[in-house]
């Protein structure tokens, strides 16, 4: 049974970033001739703003614009109602419009079920998966959490306005052609806040928005949508929003500290996934999510299903979910680049270098005549002092760096 | 005519538009209004079966395709007994679903609609079936109640309360068979449980033929327009004279009269004055 907060699947997932599907091709071979995706991203910008400079690393291939593609923008209510329409096909009982709002537990005190919202809403079940969002009630019920895993520095707030333009104005500013669509993710903009920017194109709209680090948020005076609002009035970000419509507004928390911030996943009669094990992946150039939940729903199932047929479902019997995990991306990633978020949402790499990439930049391409150039290590040099980075951070980031992405 | 015995059973009708408005069935549904109708229903038999053995059955029809049935599982979950869908198009104009859902609502003592739809919202339908059932009508209801009284068939006679202009109401006794229609204020649908959630899933949902595809389109949509006005040439020795008396300038213009008729002659009056007016047929 597939149970369904809002009246259908997707209907209550606030979402504004990059798709990427492959985990479908073992069960829904040529599913990119059925899903119901935006555009294929095949431009990926990595953008570096200051208050008045932006530098930007602009990556186009037509090889993730056509089969079997690689990411994709999309609308969750499309996308999930779509993944759930397989679901039942292959079996499973979607009822919406129900939220589960705590655990049922047997006379031993092992989790046998959940208790929803509806009249007669017990549900006893052996195995319970949790894919019940960031904020998991389950999970923490089931206090699967450790110390400080919750902590607010752990998390982001995405904030996200979706703007409405003609497809041909989006495709002549963009530079892209029938289903081409591109993703910017932005490094500064936000205010000062610690977090990052981004721009995706949709179809006929853009999403716009702020990843803001809560504790950063919370310590300055700004709301969002003001921090929204500067973004989209940057020179470098202006040209391609104006004169759209804003359709929609919305936030969603996000478990931004990886691998360190995962609860256990495992234990008697159930399981965690998705933003409900933190599976989301912040790593600086990587932002991943919906694969990961994905997957972890899939490897949910499979090793639930084992278990039942085992006719074990203590966290013993349901081992094989972390095994799959680890033999997999999901865990493989997060334990590669769970330095990544930190050192991404550090100050250093939040205000510091932006500025002293942009300045550098800005002053190797100066042509001050009849002044000679300057030297490269001479700028580079300069603008480090200037940015206030001391070399041994700089070592010590740079090593740091290495061992997150390496 | 009333008595105070109560019937064995009765049956109560609810008639659902079920709207796509946007073209996505995940949208879809039906007004407030209509589920306050279902709501009401399950008032009226509550209190209709309380203290007796019998067991007031509800019937909800809609007519829509084969999308409307979830709507339908969705009142047969909240506690209906029976769901009939009439397989035609949303949107038929008013006549035309009035007058297949009186085909389909056969012998029920009392049928709820919501006032309004998703979409149009005219609230025509209940007075097209009302017309088509030969029952009587109370419509832009706001309270209903059932005070035990019958008739002799052993219909539920009701107490109601309409909403009129300038914040009035007039209080109502329907006598069976009636259509009634109801704010969508009157009452909030209940939330169904989930084993009948789960069993709704399953149910069977009756489905009637609905018009043929040549009746269905039978009308042209289009922009009312009142008849044109046969004027007579106006009158006056000069020009500024006739054409005061065109323009009616300068002159008293009465607007309106008050009547006190009984109903049916108030009907006549009203449709006398629409032929006189030129919105109707002379």
């Amino acid at each position: 049974m597939l149970l369904e907060r809002g009246p259908f699947a997707g209907s209550k997932n606030m979402y504004g970033g990059v798709v990427y599907p492959r985990i479908l091709d073992q069960f829904h071979p040529n599913w990119w001739e059925e899903v119901p995706i935006q555009r294929w991203i095949t431009r990926r910008s990595t953008m570096v703003l200051t208050a008045t400079q932006a530098m930007t690393v602009d990556f186009r291939t037509q090889a993730w614009g056509e089969p079997p593609y690689n990411g994709a923008t999309a609308y969750r209510p499309d996308f999930d109602h779509w993944l759930a329409g397989k679901a039942e096909a292959d079996g499973a009982v979607l009822v919406t419009s129900t939220t589960a709002l705590g655990l049922l537990r047997d006379e031993a005190g092992r989790i046998a079920g959940v208790r929803t919202d509806r009249p007669d809403g017990d549900i006893h079940a052996d195995v319970v998966i949790a894919c019940d969002g960031v904020n998991s009630f389950l999970a923490k019920e089931a206090d699967l959490f450790g110390p400080g895993q919750t902590e607010a520095g752990n998390y982001t707030v995405g904030v996200k306005e979706t703007i409405a333009l003609p497809k041909d104005v989006i495709d002549e500013r963009f530079g892209v052609r029938d289903r081409e669509g591109v993703d910017i993710e932005i490094l500064g903009g936000t205010g000062g806040v610690n977090g990052g920017g981004f721009l995706y194109t949709n179809l006929d709209t853009l999403a716009v928005g702020v990843v803001l680090k809560l504790p950063a948020l919370g310590a300055q005076p700004r709301r969002p949508e003001e921090i929204i609002a500067d973004l989209k009035a940057h020179a470098a970000i202006a040209p391609l929003v104006e004169g759209g419509t804003i359709v929609e507004y919305s936030a969603h928390l996000i478990p931004e500290a990886g691998r360190s911030m995962m609860p256990r996943l495992t234990t008697d009669g159930m399981l965690v996934a998705g933003d409900a094990a933190a599976m989301c992946l912040a790593a600086g150039i990587w932002l991943e999510g919906v694969n990961f939940a994905m997957a972890s729903g899939i490897y949910a199932g499979e090793a639930a299903a084992d278990a039942l047929r085992a006719g074990d479902t203590s966290a013993a019997g349901l081992a094989g979910y972390e095994r799959r995990l680890g033999d997999t991306f999901v865990l493989r990633d997060h334990e590669k680049l769970r330095r990544a978020p930190g050192l991404v949402l550090s100050d250093r790499v939040q205000h510091h270098y932006p500025q002293m990439i942009a300045n550098v930049v800005e002053r190797v391409f100066r042509v001050e005549n009849p002044r000679p150039k300057p030297g490269f290590r001479r700028i580079v040099r300069e603008e480090r002092k200037r940015a206030g980075i001391g070399l041994r951070d700089l070592a010590r980031d740079a090593w740091a760096g290495i061992r997150s992405f390496g | 005519m009333s008595t105070d015995v109560r019937a064995a059973t009765s049956t109560i009708g609810v008639c659902w538009k079920w709207v796509d408005v946007e073209g996505d069935p995940r949208r879809a549904g039906v007004s407030a209004a209509d589920q306050a109708a279902l709501e009401t229903a399950f008032s009226i038999a509550a209190s209709l079966d309380a203290g007796t053995d019998s067991s007031t059955e509800i019937t909800v029809v809609a007519l829509g395709p084969v999308a409307a049935e979830q709507a339908l599982r969705g009142a047969l979950a909240a506690g209906a007994h029976r769901a009939i869908r009439i397989d035609a198009s949303a949107h038929l104009p008013s006549d035309r679903v009035a007058a297949a859902l009186a085909d389909a609502l056969d012998r029920v003592d009392l049928v709820v609609c919501g006032d309004y739809s998703a979409d149009r919202g005219s609230g025509s339908v209940p007075a097209f079936l009302a017309a088509e059932l030969d029952a009587a009508q109370a419509l832009g209801l706001i309270q209903i109640s059932v005070d035990g009284r019958v008739t002799a068939e052993g219909a539920p006679v009701v107490r109601a309360l309409r909403r009129l202009d300038g914040g009035r109401r007039e209080q109502l006794t329907v006598t069976p068979p009636a259509v009634l229609s109801v704010e969508g204020s009157v009452a909030t649908l209940r939330r169904a449980s989930l084993p009948a959630e789960l069993l709704a899933k399953q149910a069977a949902i009756a489905v009637l033929p609905g018009p043929s595809a040549a009746e269905q389109h039978a009308d042209t949509i289009r922009p009312f327009r009142p008849r044109p006005r046969v004027v007579p040439a106006p009158v006056g020795a000069g020009a500024l004279d006739r054409i005061r008396a065109l323009t009616e300038a300068g002159a008293t213009v009465s607007h309106g009269e008050t009547v006190t008729l009984d109903p049916p002659e108030a009907a006549a009056r009203i449709l006398a004055a629409l032929r006189e007016w030129g919105y109707l047929e002379p």
